[in-house]
């Protein structure tokens, strides 16, 4: 354990179904063992988003669990150039979770047009490999600075970066929820996939919109920043998400590289990677 | 019922009405709008209704579409927005803004989602969005001759090799094993800073167990890097460039 290169990480999770809505229709899946975590946020009539989240994430863990036993295992859909093989088994993985939410939905009318947002995050070393569809989030919190590490795949931010609309009037636009990207939609789907590195103290956040339309981005770096342990924090975004008013359903996974903090949390969401 | 009050300087010359059906707008007389002045398009721009909510289109008009000054391609219209094609103006009114549907981002059809429930666009809709969203972003890049290669080339201090092709998405300086640059100095931190290779093949540089500079300015902010640029961390000076 411990040898040069691994990293520890802690995780929180928390999902809620907020205060106005009858359903959750996010999802979240973990697999600490593959180092693999994934979150995601359906849409469709009467149940058929939960659905679509749940089959989602889901794909993705078992595609992913499946390679780690057989590397041999084919990758779906096109490569992307410049990736890590782990990263490229990440969009492979999203490939899959397309076509079976998409089959699902062909196959059933009463699911037919269920989609979901799909985002998740793989560890190999310091790198990790961040693969999203839709406006799920991920943000990395780096010296007490918040980035935001995904662009979403929404009509209005696609606006605000063609210059046509300003953050404000963005904010302001009852256009929020329509996407131009989603899992199970179409019967293909452009995977967005980066990489990056997973620095000392480093926190990632992994968020569905419920969190984000909430609360700004001071909120979250102040609960990131001083919050002592990944699952408290998970669980104090989601209480400050619902106490703002928790119009949609929030889910959250935060996740730590404390390699200082070994030992410290002996609970829930800690494993150690390596040797 | 929204409609489109169409005038040239201060008097009206026509209210068009906007229903079911969607407007389209432009100098040939086949339009639900027309305008005729040479500054407009045979096919300008149409107004339609999106899920109960007014859109407008800008259908690549030579001359633009513009909504309260800002030139659009597509953007959700609201009562007292004015638009402006060529020299003419048009304000979009609503009689009944309070009791209508449109106005609320609401929903006038019972089959229609609800209010904020997450939505994606119209298929076809969507479709010709992103294919002019692309083509947009095509015609504002000049295609390169040849592929040029972003490489980091070592003018200072102590690394594995002298320069490195930056093909990946990420490439780490420092000592870690996962590192492209890879540091050989005694106190050299495991991981000094990271380069990205983002979507549109643009590098972005960041810290990360230390501040780097970019000819001479700390990077707070992950900053885009331009060839020529002199990056400096963890006591290594690196230029990057472009090779054929």
């Amino acid at each position: 354990m411990n040898t040069k290169g691994d990293i520890e990480i802690e995780f929180g999770a928390s999902s809620d179904v907020g205060r106005v809505r009858e359903n959750n229709e996010d999802s979240f899946r973990v697999a600490p063992e593959i180092n693999l975590f994934v979150l995601s946020d359906g849409m469709g009539g009467q149940s058929s988003g939960e659905i679509a989240s749940r089959l989602a994430s889901e794909t993705v863990i078992a595609h992913c669990r499946e390679a780690a036993e057989n590397p041999a295992l084919p990758f779906v859909g096109t490569m992307t150039e410049g990736a890590s093989e782990f990263g490229s088994r990440l969009a492979s993985a999203f490939n899959l979770a397309n076509h079976a939410v998409h089959q699902a939905a062909e196959s059933n009318p009463a699911l037919r047009g269920m989609g979901t947002t799909l985002v998740a995050v793989v560890f190999t070393d310091e790198r990790v490999s961040v693969a999203h569809v839709g406006d799920s989030r991920v943000y990395r919190l780096r010296n007490g600075r918040l980035e935001l590490l995904t662009q979403d795949h929404s009509f209005i931010a696609e606006q605000v970066r063609q210059g046509h609309m300003t953050e404000q009037e963005a904010q302001n636009s009852n256009l929020q929820n329509v996407l131009l990207r989603a899992i199970g939609v179409d019967e293909e789907v452009e995977v967005d996939l980066n990489e990056e590195l997973f620095a000392n103290d480093d926190v990632l956040l992994l968020c569905s919109d419920g969190l984000t339309k909430e609360l700004s981005d001071a909120q979250i770096t102040s609960v990131l920043a001083n919050v002592e342990d990944a699952d408290t924090a998970a669980r104090r975004l989601v209480k400050l998400a619902n106490d703002a008013g928790g119009n949609d359903n929030i889910t959250v996974i935060v996740l730590r590289n404390a390699p200082r903090l070994v030992g410290s949390f002996g609970k829930l969401g800690r494993w150690f990677r390596g040797s | 019922m929204a409609k489109l009050v169409l005038k040239f300087e201060n008097s009206v010359l026509t209210e068009t009405p906007v229903g079911g059906k969607e407007v389209s707008i432009g100098r040939s007389p086949d339009n639900g709008l027309v305008i005729d002045n040479p500054a407009v398009s045979h096919y300008h721009a149409r107004v339609f209704n999106e899920e109960g909510r007014l859109m407008l289109e800008d259908f690549g008009s030579l001359n633009g579409t513009f909504v309260n000054g800002q030139r659009v391609k597509m953007v959700s219209l609201k009562p007292g927005d004015s638009l402006a094609i060529g020299k003419h103006t048009i304000i979009v009114t609503d009689s009944r803004e309070a009791a209508d549907p449109f106005w609320q981002g609401g929903v006038p059809k019972a089959a229609a989602p609800k209010i904020n429930e997450t939505v994606m666009l119209d298929t076809k809709e969507r479709r010709e969005f992103l294919q002019k969203v692309a083509s947009v972003g095509e015609s504002s890049q000049v295609a390169p001759a040849r592929v040029k290669l972003a490489t980091l080339v070592v003018r200072k201090g102590k690394t594995d090799k002298r320069e490195y092709t930056l093909s990946d998405k990420l490439t780490v300086v420092g000592k870690s094993s996962m590192a492209t640059v890879k540091l050989t100095g005694w106190f050299a931190p495991k991981a000094a800073a990271q380069i990205n290779r983002r979507e549109d093949s643009s590098y972005y540089i960041g810290g990360a167990d230390r501040v780097p500079t970019v000819n001479g300015q700390p990077v707070i902010h992950p900053t885009k890097l331009s060839a020529g640029d002199i990056i400096e961390v963890a006591g290594i000076q690196l230029e990057f460039l472009y090779r054929d």
